[in-house]
């Protein structure tokens, strides 16, 4: 109803004798800084769409292309592996032990040698490639939702909350992280996803450290203060209007925590504190530390495929810096 | 004067908040090491074939080392003893050493590790930072940057083997000289000192005792972990001094610093460098509080007896008082890392006031 009755007024606004295109055209030539209202409207969606186009321009620069490549390589092994490996994952994992010989050079039936147990190296890699896609998201998910929900409610509310949680942040800063997961996560078991999960709940502290900063910036905004005054309660203004201004920092840092929380994973595994049952690039160096000079191709090449996904990682996180917010350093 | 006596204070209150915070890093690494699923009083007791007489082997040990008391009390007598000065005994790692002894031994290795690093690192880092920085998008930013990248990227241990596996092969002076090659390898106490350790650093012990071979021998055995130290922590402060100076350099004092005829020169150093160390002095003293505790990584790959080595022998042997000395050390210096990043605030930008 209201659809038809905006055209028919349209229309008769349309058909008025003084209304025309001519005196349309008068006023434009005549008046100094005068505007065609359709006109004007035509101009602002281009602008937004080139400001979107902007963005993605910036965003889109040979390293960050470069990056996802990386990541897709990644992506496409992990995704295709039954059909890109020679051998099925039960056939790599220690369950099963085959009978070749460790730490073979390169042959046909395994293309870049053996590693320990008889495994094939390749198999191995393209395997690892869907545990690594899993370490990158899972625990930077959980760690930074439970930094935003922390951070946000530490800097929104103050006071006590605010001293409790920042006391607690830094009682687990004084402890190194790393060791902490290496001494927390046997206690309830070795299985990917527990140390997966544990990684993440442990990392907790830097992100509410990191949001709390950024909620604090933006809570002195007009608009912030203008929803309280109207009466919007507390979890609406922090989770409508404070959170959606902060996003920006938190993509940023999703993109460059995975690259990190990647290495830190894949020095867990070195360390001996990897699930032994799933094809971890991590775990193959540590399995190749004893013949590293005999058979150098065992460690080198998964080292080369962290290095791949990490690096692709960092590089499209310093590519979403630079195209949303050139002033954040992560 | 009046900063200065607010300084003062500010340091003073900041010691008086680390003692709880050390109680309760304490109370939880404690209770978390007790819960590890590794057991470390079946490793001491043997192996013995009769059930029963393990069992009551285990029995009289675990009396003997009062882990059968409810853990509440053993943490009391632990807490009790910490501040009397008495640390406790290493229990599986190195039987019978008291855990102060052993900290304070393997301590000055790491620092001997890292000392170079430590300080000539963060120089080059933030020379080099500025300079990717000047000439943006130039070749020699894209040559930093490409080694930059590769040395955040690729994990420290890989680097670690790749210098192993290249340089140690290749050069001999490293390995096949005329040394023994598995000296290289594991840094291990092959070669004997013949004379006192009188500070616990290697190189200044064989200086004083003029043993030259033993010297040379730790010298070349510093040089690989060192360098694989240097290229991380190099890589990624090299990449935040970049992105910060990028940033100074586009503000609107520099324009002004340049329109007055400032010299480049004078606007690179004074002007923008000192707006650009405010991030960065941050992740240099949080990496030099890391280093200093020893990177476990480069003391696993390279076999050195460390710091960090022996943090993870200990919670792997599940040694739990030496887990608690080590974490509670590492604590120490972590907050008095985090306290010196804080002052040196104030030196690089005084608008920075603590009350």
């Amino acid at each position: 109803m209201t659809q038809i009755y905006l055209q028919d007024s349209d229309k008769t606004r349309n058909n008025s004798p003084f209304r025309g295109k001519i005196l349309r055209r008068l006023k434009f030539y005549l008046i100094p800084g005068y505007r065609v209202p359709e006109f004007t409207e035509m101009e602002y969606e281009i602008g937004k769409i080139k400001s979107k186009r902007k963005l993605f321009r910036r965003f889109l620069t040979p390293l960050t292309i470069l990056g996802f490549m990386l990541i897709l390589f990644i992506v496409v092994l992990g995704v295709y592996a039954p059909w890109l490996s020679l051998y099925p994952l039960q056939e790599i994992t220690p369950p099963n032990y085959p009978g070749t010989l460790e730490f073979q050079p390169p042959s046909p039936g395994h293309p870049l040698g053996t590693t320990k147990f008889g495994y094939d190296l390749l198999s191995r890699l393209i395997w690892g490639a869907r545990t690594i896609i899993q370490a990158a998201f899972i625990p930077v998910f959980i760690s930074i939702s439970g930094g935003v929900i922390l951070g946000t409610i530490s800097a929104y509310f103050g006071s006590w909350v605010d001293t409790l949680i920042m006391r607690f942040c830094d009682v687990m800063f004084a402890i190194p992280t790393l060791v902490l997961v290496i001494i927390v996560a046997p206690l309830i078991g070795r299985d990917l996803y527990t140390i997966l999960i544990i990684y993440g709940l442990l990392y907790i502290p830097y992100n509410i450290r990191f949001m709390r900063s950024l909620v604090l910036q933006v809570k002195q905004n007009i608009y912030v203060r203008a929803a309280v005054t109207g009466g919007a309660d507390k979890v609406r203004v922090m989770f409508k209007h404070i959170f959606p201004n902060a996003f920006s920092p938190i993509i940023i840092s999703f993109f460059g925590g995975m690259g990190l929380t990647v290495l830190g994973l894949a020095g867990l595994a070195f360390i001996g504190m990897g699930d032994p049952s799933v094809a971890d690039w991590g775990t193959d160096i540590i399995y190749a530390k004893t013949v590293l000079l005999n058979s150098p191709g065992a460690a080198l090449w998964p080292g080369l495929f962290i290095g791949i996904a990490v690096i692709g990682f960092m590089l499209i996180g310093d590519g979403l810096r630079d195209a949303l917010d050139p002033r954040l350093h992560i | 004067m009046g900063q200065a006596k607010n300084m003062v204070y500010y340091i003073i209150k900041r010691i008086m908040i680390m003692f709880p915070i050390l109680i309760i890093v304490l109370i939880i690494t404690f209770i978390l090491s007790r819960f590890m699923d590794i057991f470390p009083v079946i490793r001491s007791v043997g192996f013995n074939l009769d059930p029963n007489e393990l069992r009551r082997l285990i029995e009289l040990e675990e009396q003997r080392m009062g882990y059968d008391l409810p853990i509440f009390q053993q943490l009391g007598i632990y807490l009790m003893n910490f501040f009397t000065g008495n640390w406790g005994n290493s229990y599986t790692v190195d039987k019978g050493t008291p855990v102060i002894e052993f900290i304070i031994g393997v301590f000055p290795k790491t620092i001997e590790l890292m000392i170079i690093p430590i300080i000539i690192v963060p120089i080059i880092a933030v020379k080099l930072g500025v300079v990717s920085a000047k000439n943006k998008d130039k070749s020699k930013d894209n040559v930093i940057r490409f080694v930059a990248i590769l040395g955040a990227g690729f994990p420290v241990f890989f680097i670690g083997n790749l210098l192993q596996i290249f340089i140690g092969r290749t050069i001999y002076f490293f390995t096949y000289g005329e040394f023994d090659m598995d000296i290289m390898w594991s840094n291990a106490l092959s070669f004997d000192m013949n004379g006192r350790y009188y500070t616990g650093f290697r190189l200044i012990d064989s200086i004083l005792n003029n043993n030259q071979v033993f010297l040379m021998d730790s010298l070349i055995h510093l040089i690989l972990p060192a360098v694989c130290m240097s290229i991380v922590s190099l890589a990624s402060i090299t990449r935040l001094t970049r992105s910060t100076m990028l940033d100074v350099l586009d503000q609107d004092f520099i324009r002004t610093a340049r329109a007055k005829g400032v010299p480049e020169r004078e606007v690179i150093n004074r002007h923008a460098l000192r707006n650009a160390l405010i991030p960065t002095s941050n992740l240099i003293v949080g990496g030099t509080a890391g280093a200093i505790l020893g990177s476990l990584f480069i003391e696993t790959v390279f076999d050195y007896l460390g710091f960090g080595y022996y943090f993870v022998r200990s919670v792997f042997l599940a040694d739990y008082l030496l887990i608690n000395g080590f974490l509670v050390f590492s604590s120490i210096v972590i907050i008095s890392g985090t306290l010196i990043a804080d002052v040196l605030y104030t030196i690089i930008d005084p608008r920075i006031v603590y009350t």
